[in-house]
């Protein structure tokens, strides 16, 4: 009985036995592969070793962006024994509030997410504190953080890291995959804590290519504090400064402003402007500046000299039905050399249209204008050129004052080394080296013949010269050239051009051999004050004074003390384009892009709306005497300077036009 | 009782294996509590089975007899240490099984309880003297084996209280219960217990179930244990990981690897080969015991030895189908392996037992 009995419990035992027997040959012997794999995935965690992004140098070796490392602090909600209580040291140990980390915590455990960054770089002493509670739900992790250690300096230059340290703007964006590097991978065995006890068979981080830029801090930092100070003071919107070498197109300096600290994310309600490039991004219609690029294809296309005598008509000229004058006064039959000395905008228009349209147009495009430089920055506008066919009749004169044609400071720095340089147009370079690897250069292009180019400079020296509408930029110790701008601002919703002003200076010094061409440009001034010759001059004289300095070029002046140098008057600096040629054309800004959109001419000319006149309205002095003149801008409240004597021939702002706040009229006088 | 005993006539076979298994689970316990709070649990168990050793002497040096005639002292006493147990017993990971005894002892009387059911069913069964088990006499033992297995499940420890059950069935069958009894009751087992564990308790409660049968293991959620526990002894494959190479184990991702799961640290570290050399040697010495029984000199004896078989049976079928995960996780310890001082005694006891019906099987 108990035998039998005890075989029944064998058989039982077996069977059970053997169900056990089984499943360990199914775990141990046939899925052991998967099982492998299970322990594997569970033990060894792929760990990314960030790479440190590479270090952005100036031409001096100055780091301008780097990264240091620092830590991070993220969370296992699931596994936090209690939120309220982990949410409330957190909060005292990050110095965080409380109840948003609470419902941020909350929502990561309701939704069944085993991870959520708490607070990113931290502090190191926020760290050790946190390390110190010893909590396995809280994790540290490894980070780098992008730090740019001279603040706004550059800033455009240099853009700047999103949290992730992706680039999002500047060089950090266009080198974006250079500056990264390559993550390392080490694979981690963690125990069951999550804590590394071996690493195995890890790929090194590949650290990020540093880079060097063309920038020289020095130069960066005075065009920064030059423009910065010129903007403020003249209440203009914005400025550029663009400071190259003519031969090798290296950008010494590329100054914007407003300007921000790429160091702090940007702020809700932090105004766009600062951000924005002003030097490459913002295109603008040139105003006189442009007459060095007309009267270069003049000494090329017709056998115009620096001595042929040009009719500037006195003061007015009147094509298609509209009266040009000069921004001051008026000229009679004067040289070339002095209509660019003097930016008479009917000598442009003269020399212009013995230029003719084809020919115009050539050396625009020859020049740079209405293409990117191709500089390794994010959002670089072209500037706009009409394609010649779409020319009006009033595009030839317009464009000869720099009208009708929009342009970048950076595009005007190219020109501006096209005849420093001796007529060859050279690409600028921001970025001179990648780790040891110096950036080729292109092949530059010539433009303009050596002789041209020579000539320009020293037709550009009578600008600087007394007389000239540029005097404020003249150097101490160093012969330089340059050109004044001042161009109207359009307004393409009332679509008029106003009575703020985009005032410019392009220049270069020393005369020969020239080290540094520079551009300034002032967005948004107002009245005469800020025309190119009184506001953007000064910058080109205070920063090419230190950058000169800077960069020890030989003085080619005598040190002379300083005399009281012929300062110009705001008349002797009018270089006003008279903006209204145009008149009913659509303005150049307003444009489409030519090459996306060719065949869009027709649908664009469209009527202009009649503007209401915002201000006083300018009253018809012509023909009046200078008593008369007196007594009804009295009488009106109106500022008038009289220039000459006689009875009104000319007056700027013309007739009926609005005045700006605070704006002068001036009358001119003759018998 | 007129012959000698010889210490020569114990069962070396039985002892030397259960030597082995020591041996080999004091170095799994080494391995496995390397660099842990644990690290000093290898030599100290080599001290428990000293002290086992001793315990086994005694066990096996008194006449059973004599034992089972204090049976009723003894089981009165167990009872009141399980009542103590739950008054004063200290509270761990939510379950009281420990009386603290100073000096960092602490004893699991549950385990010594399950001899005294042995002795227990022993007593009961052959004083019946009747080859047909009626159910009134299964019920009555049953309600006397009840006190304290529900004492015991009280502590909350499943595990060991259905072990007292095993000891009470493997006694019940072998003792002659009808046929029809049996199969009335495995009937009920086998289509109550799933069908309710199926259709009456929501998988909340399942988890709280398994998670209140046995608190002190499941941490962390049910499944957890289980799944690493299966990841360790399928990742060690046929030949394994080798001593302390073990990488669930040394990265403790298996839980109490050096108690309950010591089988897994075991089958990771040595593979299928060694798990296949483990469970033979536990064939061996459970079939020892086994014949052990056939060679008793009265029923008495004999229903020893069949309840340290099926007590042996139990723990080793259950821990090892706990951890490769063909039963529920209840915190049973692989007998002669698992750390434990109660747990190794017990196991000591247990051959003493053995030897003691062993040593008089010449008795007339």
């Amino acid at each position: 009985m108990v035998d039998r009995r005890l075989a029944w419990l064998a058989g039982i035992v077996l069977i059970w036995g053997a169900a056990i027997f089984f499943k360990i040959i199914s775990l141990q012997v046939v899925h052991h592969q998967e099982y492998s794999k299970l322990a594997t995935e569970r033990q060894v965690v792929a760990v990314e070793i960030p790479a440190p992004r590479g270090t952005i140098f100036d031409r001096t070796g100055q780091p301008l962006a780097m990264s240091v490392p620092t830590e991070s602090v993220s969370i296992d909600p699931l596994r936090a024994p209690d939120l309220g209580v982990a949410s409330e040291l957190l909060a005292l140990v990050l110095h965080m509030d409380r109840a948003t980390l609470y419902g941020k915590m909350k929502w990561a455990h309701d939704n069944h997410h085993g991870f959520l960054w708490v607070k990113r770089k931290i502090g190191y002493q926020e760290a050790q504190n946190l390390r110190n509670l010893r909590l396995e739900w809280i994790h540290i992790q490894d980070e780098s953080q992008r730090h740019y250690p001279k603040g706004t300096l550059a800033a455009h230059v240099l853009g700047s890291v999103d949290f992730e340290e992706r680039g999002n703007a500047g060089i950090e964006q266009v080198l974006d995959a250079e500056l990264r590097g390559q993550p390392g991978q080490a694979r981690m065995l963690t125990d069951v804590k999550r804590r590394g006890i071996d690493s195995q068979s890890s790929t090194d981080a590949r650290p990020g290519t540093p880079i060097t830029l063309t920038i020289d801090e020095r130069l960066q930092f005075v065009a920064e504090r030059e423009i910065a100070a010129a903007v403020e003071a003249h209440h203009a919107q914005s400025g550029s400064v663009v400071v190259m070498n003519p031969y090798n197109g290296e950008i010494l300096a590329l100054a914007s402003y407003p300007t921000y600290d790429p160091n702090l994310p940007p702020q809700p309600g932090e105004d766009k402007a600062s951000r924005l490039n002003h030097a490459i991004s913002v295109p603008f219609e040139p105003g006189s500046v442009f007459k060095v690029i007309t009267l270069s294809a003049a000494l090329e296309t017709t056998d115009l000299q620096p001595t042929s005598m040009i009719n500037c008509l006195r003061g007015a000229i009147t094509l298609f039905g509209r009266t040009i004058h000069e921004a001051h006064g008026g000229y009679g039959t004067i040289p070339m050399a002095m209509v660019l000395a003097k930016s008479s905008n009917i000598g442009a228009i003269q020399i212009g249209m013995r230029v003719g349209q084809a020919n115009m147009h050539e050396y625009v495009r020859k020049f740079g204008f209405g293409q990117k430089s191709g500089i390794p920055l994010p959002g670089e506008s072209g500037g706009k050129v009409r394609q010649l066919a779409r020319w009006s009749k009033a595009s030839l004169p317009s464009m000869s004052m720099g009208q009708e044609i929009s342009v970048t400071t950076l595009q005007l720095a190219q020109a501006a080394a096209v005849v420093a340089n001796g007529g060859l147009l050279v690409k600028p370079r921001l970025v001179s080296k990648k780790g040891n690897q110096t950036v080729p250069t292109e092949q530059p292009v010539r433009v303009l013949k050596p002789e041209t180019a020579i000539t320009m400079r020293q037709m550009m020296e009578g600008v600087v010269m007394p007389g000239g509408t540029g005097t404020r930029a003249r150097l101490q110790g160093y012969t330089s050239g340059g050109k004044t701008g001042s161009a109207q601002i359009y307004d393409p919703v009332a679509r008029h051009y106003t009575h703020s002003y985009n005032g410019s200076f392009m220049g270069f010094a020393p005369l020969t051999n020239p080290a540094m061409v520079a551009v300034v440009t002032l967005n948004g001034t107002h009245g005469t004050a800020g025309f190119g010759g009184l506001a953007a001059a000064p910058v080109f004289h205070a920063v090419l004074t230190e950058a000169l300095r800077v960069l020890d070029v030989p003085k080619d002046l005598p040190d002379q003390t300083p005399t009281r140098t012929p300062v110009a008057s705001s008349e002797e600096a009018a270089d006003l384009a008279i903006a209204d040629i145009g008149r009913g054309q659509p303005n150049i800004l307003e444009d489409a892009d030519e090459e996306e959109q060719p065949a869009a001419g027709q649908a664009e000319r469209q009527t202009r709306v009649p503007h209401q006149p915002a201000g006083p309205t300018v009253p018809n002095f012509r023909g009046m005497t200078m008593r008369a003149v007196l007594a009804e801008a009295a009488a009106k409240g109106l500022t008038v300077l009289p220039d000459g004597s006689g009875v009104a021939r000319v007056q700027n702002p013309p007739p009926g036009s609005t005045l700006h706040q605070g704006e002068r009229i001036r009358v001119e006088f003759a018998r | 009782m007129s012959r000698h005993l010889s210490p020569r006539d114990i069962d070396w076979t039985v002892l030397i294996i259960a030597l082995f298994l020591c041996a080999v689970g004091a170095l799994q316990i080494y391995s496995a509590t390397r660099d842990t709070e644990f690290q000093s649990s290898w030599w100290k168990q080599i001290v428990y089975v000293l002290g086992g050793l001793l315990l086994m002497w005694i066990a096996s040096a008194v006449d059973y007899h004599t034992l089972l005639h204090w049976v009723p002292a003894m089981y009165a006493g167990s009872v009141l240490a399980l009542l103590v147990t739950y008054v004063v017993g200290e509270r761990v990971y939510g379950s009281r099984r420990w009386i603290p005894l100073g000096a960092g002892i602490h004893l699991e009387v549950s385990e010594f309880v399950k001899l005294v059911i042995i002795l227990l069913v022993a007593r009961y069964l052959a004083d019946l003297k009747t080859d047909v088990l009626e159910i009134r006499e299964v019920l009555k033992l049953a309600g006397l084996v009840a006190i304290p297995a529900v004492l015991v499940l009280k502590q909350p420890d499943l595990g060991t209280s259905v072990s007292y059950l095993a000891v009470l069935i493997a006694g019940a069958f072998l003792a002659g219960l009808r046929w029809r009894y049996v199969a009335a009751i495995a009937v009920v087992a086998v289509i109550v217990v799933p069908v309710g564990w199926q259709h009456f308790l929501t998988d909340y409660q399942k988890a709280r179930l398994v998670s209140f049968m046995d608190p002190e293991r499941d941490p962390q959620g049910k499944g957890y244990q289980l799944i690493q526990s299966q990841i360790a002894v399928g990742s060690g494959g046929m030949f394994g990981k080798g001593v302390t190479k073990g990488t669930q184990t040394q990265l403790r991702f298996l839980p109490v690897p050096h108690k309950d799961f010591i089988f897994s640290a075991f089958a990771e570290e040595h593979g299928f080969a060694g798990v296949v050399v483990l469970l033979a040697l536990f064939f061996v010495l459970i079939m020892r015991v086994v014949q052990n029984a056939q060679t008793a000199p009265d029923r008495a004896g004999m229903y020893i030895c069949m309840g340290v078989a099926s007590l042996l049976l139990y723990h080793a079928l259950v821990n090892v189908g706990m951890v490769v995960g063909l039963m529920p996780v209840t915190g049973i310890p692989l007998p002669f392996m698992s750390y434990g001082g109660s747990s190794i005694w017990t196991d000591f006891l247990a051959l003493g037992l053995v030897n003691n019906v062993r040593l008089r099987r010449f008795v007339n």
